[in-house]
């Protein structure tokens, strides 16, 4: 367990590192969320009563866009340098590999979103800084990772690769979807005091139930 | 897989007779549903599509399992082939319901949880036969399948549920309280025939299905074979 755990302590910082280096992925994360809000300005019309009421629907769903272009890339630097070898010989456990990327999407996650919300505070003026809010918004974003991790890791073997990423993924990620806009509605007080722990329950177990049964699976998605 | 297979034909046959008699039970021997009317009988096989669709998934995912646990192809046949079946009467279902839907609630759609979660899954399916098509190794595939089968299938219980936990307008037939469509026993009978004939309709057209894929392959292996070209790493 503790070799497990340190393996997967040393591949969060080494995916981490590199990606501090070389900011490719975040930047392109950080610029793709914000265009996206932009095109949602236009899109829906953002009038300052309705704006209150969707936002956390909005900062959700260029979360989840974003996102898909950090899961197309988790796998791609192993897989195009061809050292994915040699990583699965170095970790004690396949699940490993399989927790370290779970945790490394979330964190990426994370960090889109705390840079989001000021952004969209500011620009809409409306303050979004709410603690309960950013748990919420990291419990679905490991959810979306822990689904997110595993499915990418299938397509990148594929024929398809990015093409195939959102198709299978979203599907998969609608108790996330729900709970996560649902609550974050309530907790905003843009949507009507319900209570929220039937959704905080729902992404709880989602988060539990998935990552268990990837962390099971993975190794049939890399060991031929 | 066997291609001779004496049993298929009579099982066929047999889903096929069953069917007849669920149907013309329901049209001709099933009392009218006092307020909804004649469109009440669409419900019969409505709810056996949406039942023979979730023992489809919940099949496939089984068949999932034991495909990685046993490495034998037999099972990633019918993993693929029950998904294809499921889907089929997944879209049954929800064709059904649209069309019992559109004079009782007087819309073809609404954004209820029950309709949502229904779509989802029958999307989360649709992407199952997308990654089979995205991956050409034989046994790559057939892992890929397993575990897509398995994680996909957590879409059913929520389906099955929504009505139940969420706030829905879709009734719930069975234990829904007040909800309760507290079906006479006539009815009651003609809906347990229904979901008795779609269930054996349901295995006969799965083991046509596999028969078939296991055929398709073997074809494919034999035109590979006959040109030289067939890449077996691919």
């Amino acid at each position: 367990m503790r070799a497990w755990l340190h393996s997967v302590r040393v591949l969060v910082w080494k995916d981490l590192l590199q990606e501090w280096r070389s900011r490719d992925i975040v930047t392109s994360m950080l610029a793709f969320a914000v265009l996206s809000l932009f095109i949602f300005n236009y899109a829906l019309e953002l009038s300052p009563i309705n704006r209150a009421e969707i936002a956390p629907g909005i900062i959700w769903v260029v979360m989840v866009f974003a996102g898909t272009l950090g899961l197309n890339r988790s796998f791609t630097a192993e897989q195009d340098q061809g050292c994915f070898e040699g990583l699965m010989m170095a970790v004690p456990d396949l699940s490993a590999i399989y927790f370290a990327k779970l945790l490394t999407n979330m964190l990426m996650m994370i960090f889109l979103a705390v840079l989001v919300i000021p952004i969209y505070s500011l620009l809409y003026n409306q303050s979004l800084f709410n603690w309960a809010f950013l748990g919420v918004l990291g419990l679905g974003a490991w959810g979306y990772s822990a689904a997110g991790t595993l499915i990418s890791s299938m397509t990148v073997q594929t024929r398809m690769r990015d093409l195939l990423l959102p198709v299978l993924l979203f599907p998969l990620l609608l108790p996330v979807n729900m709970a996560v806009v649902k609550s974050c509605g309530v907790l905003l007080g843009t949507v009507a005091g319900q209570d929220i722990r039937g959704w905080l329950n729902l992404l709880l177990v989602y988060d539990a139930v998935v990552t268990t049964l990837s962390l099971l699976v993975f190794e049939y998605v890399i060991q031929e | 897989m066997s291609y001779k297979n004496k049993l298929l034909p009579l099982l066929s046959g047999f889903a096929f007779l069953l069917v007849l008699f669920a149907f013309i039970r329901m049209l001709f021997f099933t009392p009218v549903e006092q307020t909804m009317g004649l469109v009440q009988k669409v419900f019969y096989f409505h709810m056996s599509a949406a039942w023979v669709g979730m023992l489809a998934f919940l099949a496939s995912a089984v068949f999932g399992l034991l495909y990685l646990s046993r490495k034998d192809l037999k099972w990633d046949t019918l993993t693929a082939a029950s998904v294809e079946v499921g889907l089929l009467f997944t879209v049954i279902c929800i064709i059904s319901g649209m069309i019992w839907a559109r004079p009782i609630w007087n819309t073809w759609w609404t954004w209820d949880p029950r309709l949502t979660t229904v779509t989802i899954m029958a999307f989360t399916y649709i992407a199952f036969m997308l990654l089979r098509r995205g991956v050409d190794n034989p046994i790559r595939r057939a892992r890929f399948s397993a575990i897509y089968a398995i994680v996909g299938f957590l879409s059913v219980p929520l389906t099955f549920f929504s009505a139940r936990l969420l706030r829905t307008i879709h009734p719930v037939v069975f234990g829904g309280g007040e909800t309760d469509m507290n079906l006479n026993p006539q009815m009651l009978v003609t809906l347990f025939i229904s979901l008795g004939a779609f269930t054996v309709l349901y295995v006969a057209l799965l083991l046509h299905r596999a028969r078939l894929m296991a055929q398709q392959e073997e074809l494919n292996q034999l035109q590979a074979a006959a040109d030289g070209s067939y890449d077996w790493g691919a």
